[in-house]
């Protein structure tokens, strides 16, 4: 098949798959409701499901796409007139994935993304299409995006082998820490509650129900989502693209170029760290992903043994890769650190100290454990100021900052550490920063600016002094007025 | 050396500019209202619902009174430590911008990054012959904040003649 500007429509499978998407809402909030009786809402719902399967049959009917020489014109000339015009200049990635309904009509939803850090989290264009089309239509557009063409049907080695243990063991410990602590405090709640039902033989309060389902939504869910997401994980790189597959029931193949990376974090989360393992994501414009956990980035590398990271490191991303000499930070960013957390704590113990005294003062006769109830509040205000001064021990201890010729990389984080390999030629901009006690002290941090997979990013420094801080943004413009930065082969 | 011109704008060595002195008046009106806006609602939660807090409710009121007086002593000297402090300079490749208050920034703008210059103006501002430009890189946007309305032109052509040249000279 060639892109030669003739007009197709999508397949028609979308009108169910949309019909379904505007459906379940109505379904949910009809049942919800309980306003009808059954024979009410069945109605109601075959007049949805009709109005919504004759409103998509027409969107899927006055829709067309051309692919062009230069873009893709998507046009819509139904009541709410659409044409959308991407050109191939700026398209960043053009992947596929397929979810249930694509499987049952053997189809393939072809996603493409543009070099746009607004509306990044969506792609610009999502089209269904026969899956054997769907592959050639992303074949020839990657052959003018990369200048090479990508087969039909992917069948690169993986780098790394991913067994569905360690794709388990993502799901689990690759969560932030304080979402699992999060999690384990409504399961610990709910257990207890339920404990209280028994021990007392009454029913099973509704906190513990209400415990119980923050504990799946916050734990549970993104967990198994994880594990659904990343089965069969896959990653591989052919000249400049990096290759992905994953997917159990909706399966993901994302393809970018080397040069729409922007920066690489190594990620470690407290669980993992236990397990000697770290995770790799890519900082790519323009491809955004929710693997519902609050992450947007596409992980190229699920948590593995140190060792396989660094191997992989090499092998995946050799571009990321510099012999470091990390600086640790100054004796001054540990005093601005100490004046920090006695601000902090003194701030804490002043707002703490009323409401402690009132419920200290207060003489209503308590029974069982609430006896202990005057000293919560002091209790976990000295529990806090511990965690400030524990936090800022770690603090002082992980951070660091490397610059090197090409790359820097900053090491951040108490919990969940992540080690950021940045490219200068990405930076857009830098920020200095120092605060009066950081000035009284002689350190300051910087904050560095990226476009990044969901629109920009700012990756902040420790404490460290002013005048290697301020490298950063030297070694920036020296590259921009030797020469050195080629905005072409950067992707800008 | 320095040097002041009659627009009350100087020059400084090195190449940094500082802005005129109209700054400190758009930022004493600009906090003025802000301050009076916060007062009024103060009084109003005070007046309105101060009796649902009880026993807190003194303690409330010394504590918004308080906040109050330090925001005020903050809104006397701030505008005159920005200007003292709010240094600018705009070379063939880079955009340099120094300013703070309590926490003093240094921004660094390789021209190379910019991709949108802009001029704006509120109504405080406009009111005082005043503007800022916004240069937006795909990074985040940089501000050069309370320019007389003829330098934050000046300065808006400069960047997109320098953004220009930059692109022509890439093809």
């Amino acid at each position: 098949m060639n892109l030669s500007g003739e007009a197709l429509r999508c397949h028609p499978s979308i009108i169910l798959e949309n019909s379904i998407q505007i459906l379940v809402p109505i379904v949910v909030i009809l049942f919800v409701a309980r306003r009808f009786d059954i024979s009410v809402i069945a109605a109601l719902i075959s007049a949805a499901l009709v109005l919504a399967v004759l409103f998509n049959y027409r969107q899927w009917k006055m829709t067309v796409i051309r692919f062009g020489e230069t873009d893709v014109v998507i046009e819509r000339s139904t009541l709410f007139k659409l044409k959308k015009t991407l050109p191939y200049s700026k398209i960043a990635a053009v992947n596929v994935n397929r979810g249930i309904v694509n499987r049952l009509f053997g189809t393939s939803r072809l996603m493409i993304n543009i070099n746009s850090g607004h509306n990044a989290m969506a792609p610009e264009a999502a089209l269904t299409f026969k899956r054997d089309m769907a592959d050639r239509i992303r074949t020839e557009l990657s052959q003018r995006l990369y200048q090479h063409e990508l087969p039909v049907e992917e069948s690169g080695e993986t780098l790394v082998s991913f067994s569905p243990a360690d794709v388990v063991l993502h799901s689990l410990f690759a969560v932030p820490t304080l979402q699992n602590l999060l999690g384990a405090l409504f399961l610990v709640n709910s257990v207890y509650e339920l404990y209280l039902s028994v021990a007392t033989d009454a029913a099973a309060g509704g906190s513990a129900l209400i415990s119980l389902g923050m504990f799946f939504l916050v734990q549970v869910v993104p967990s198994v989502m994880q594990l659904f997401r990343y089965y069969n994980f896959k990653v591989y790189r052919k000249g400049d693209v990096i290759y992905l597959q994953h997917g159990l029931v909706r399966t993901y193949r994302t393809s970018f170029p080397i040069s729409k990376v922007n920066a690489v974090r190594v990620k470690s989360t407290l669980a993992s760290r236990l397990l000697h393992r770290s995770c790799i994501e890519a900082e790519v414009v323009g491809i955004a992903t929710n693997d519902g956990n609050g992450n947007t980035r596409p992980v190229i590398c699920l948590l593995k043994d140190d060792a396989t990271i660094q191997r992989l490191l090499g092998e995946l991303v050799p571009e990321f890769v510099y012999e470091r000499w990390p600086s640790k930070q100054p004796s001054g960013a540990r005093s601005v650190l100490r004046v920090r957390t006695i601000i902090a704590s003194l701030a804490l113990v002043a707002v703490m100290a009323y409401p402690s005294l009132i419920i200290y003062g207060d003489e209503a006769p308590r029974a069982g454990m609430m006896a202990l109830s005057p000293f919560v509040l002091p209790a976990l205000t000295a529990l806090a100021v511990l965690a400030f001064v524990g936090a800022a021990r770690a603090s002082y201890r992980i951070r660091e900052l490397d610059i090197g010729e090409e790359l820097f990389t900053f090491v951040n984080g108490i919990l969940d550490r992540e080690t950021v390999i940045m490219s200068y030629d990405k930076v857009q901009m830098v920020w200095v920063v120092r605060g009066p006690i950081a000035r009284r002290f002689d350190v300051a941090s910087a904050t560095v600016y990226m476009l990044s997979s969901t629109g920009t990013k700012n990756v902040s420094s420790g404490l460290f002094p002013e005048s290697e801080l301020k490298r950063i943004g030297d070694i920036v413009m020296e590259r921009i007025a030797s020469g050195k930065y080629d905005p072409r082969r950067s992707g800008a | 050396m320095d040097g002041e011109g009659a627009d009350g704008r100087r020059e400084e060595a090195g190449g940094y500019r500082r802005l005129n002195r109209k700054c400190m008046r758009s930022m004493y009106i600009g906090y003025g209202i802000a301050y009076a806006v916060l007062v009024v609602m103060f009084l109003s939660i005070m007046s309105f619902a101060g009796d649902a807090l009880g026993p807190a409710r003194n303690a409330a009121w010394m504590l918004g009174a308080i906040i109050l007086i330090l925001l005020l002593a903050y809104v006397a000297v701030a505008p005159r430590i920005y200007y003292s402090r709010y240094r600018y300079m705009i070379t063939d490749d880079k955009v340099d911008v120094r300013y703070g208050i309590v926490v003093l920034r240094h921004i660094l703008v390789p021209i190379e990054r910019v991709h949108q210059v802009e001029v704006s103006r509120g109504p405080i501002n406009n009111m005082l012959g005043l503007g800022r430009v916004n240069i937006t890189t795909a990074g985040g946007v940089a501000t050069i904040s309370y320019l007389e309305i003829d330098e934050a032109e000046k300065v808006a052509d400069r960047l997109n003649r320098l953004v220009g040249t930059l692109l022509r000279d890439r093809v």
